[in-house]
């Protein structure tokens, strides 16, 4: 039997110096089920090293809401990964 | 969601700020005091000349999160209403890129409440803000939002 388990397709959001260094400002991606936002990053972080030195200053946000790294993503969850904020 | 009141106002905006009429859409019979926070562009950071900012957001989430604060400060203070907007985009020196006013009946309510409000939305707020300065350009050092999980991703 196949075991294949079947992707999870999520909305990636960048900001800030995460839009710069990826230069991406959003992306449809695929995930596989029972992934975490935390697995979700690592993956970004294997494609683009350079996340690696500022992982311990993001935040994730899921569906617009702060959410913990071992969150389990959702088939079309909206997901950002956040860097300090420095409004006002 | 969270209780505001129908008269507060929260926006993000493009172009220029008008604080006059920020105060003026808070200003009713029933209050006697209105604070004010008028926050704008300095012309040096840690020293160094700045000539420009330019601030973008994670919009839909920074209008949750701003009323958010106002939900807060309306549970928190006896007060009446509650205008809160940030600006976007390129900013010059002096410019105002965030306003807040606040009514209240009797001042010392407006007064806190209007500090929890700023204080708030510089550690919660999903806006950013990069720093042009003559020989280059940086994100500002922020703050690492306080309701952020304690868990760190795997490494």
């Amino acid at each position: 039997m196949p075991s294949v388990s079947p992707g999870i397709r999520v909305k990636v959001l960048f900001f800030g110096r995460v839009r710069e260094l990826t230069g991406l400002r959003e992306e449809k991606g695929e995930i596989s089920e029972g992934a975490t936002l935390g697995d979700l990053l690592e993956r970004y972080i294997q494609r683009y090293p350079q996340l690696a030195e500022f992982r311990a200053s993001l935040v994730a946000s899921r569906n617009q809401e702060f959410a913990a790294w071992d969150t389990r993503i959702t088939g079309g969850d909206e997901i950002a990964f956040l860097p300090p904020v420095s409004g006002g | 969601m969270p209780v505001t009141s129908e008269n507060d106002l929260y926006e993000l905006v493009r172009s220029t700020i008008d604080p006059a009429a920020l105060v003026r859409h808070v200003r009713a019979g029933q209050d006697g005091a209105i604070v004010t926070f008028d926050g704008f562009v300095r012309n040096e950071s840690h020293g160094r000349a700045t000539k420009y900012l330019e601030y973008e957001a994670y919009e839909p989430m920074a209008l949750a999160k701003m009323r958010e604060i106002g939900a807060q400060i309306h549970e928190r203070f006896a007060i009446h209403r509650v205008a809160m907007v940030h600006r976007l985009g390129r900013l010059d020196i002096g410019e105002t890129s965030v306003f807040i006013a606040i009514s209240a009946p009797h001042r010392a309510a407006a007064f806190e409440a209007c500090r929890f409000a700023i204080d708030t939305l510089k550690r919660t707020v999903p806006i950013w803000k990069k720093e042009h300065f003559q020989d280059g350009a940086i994100w500002a050092d922020g703050e690492i939002p306080p309701a952020a999980p304690k868990t760190k991703p795997a490494s």
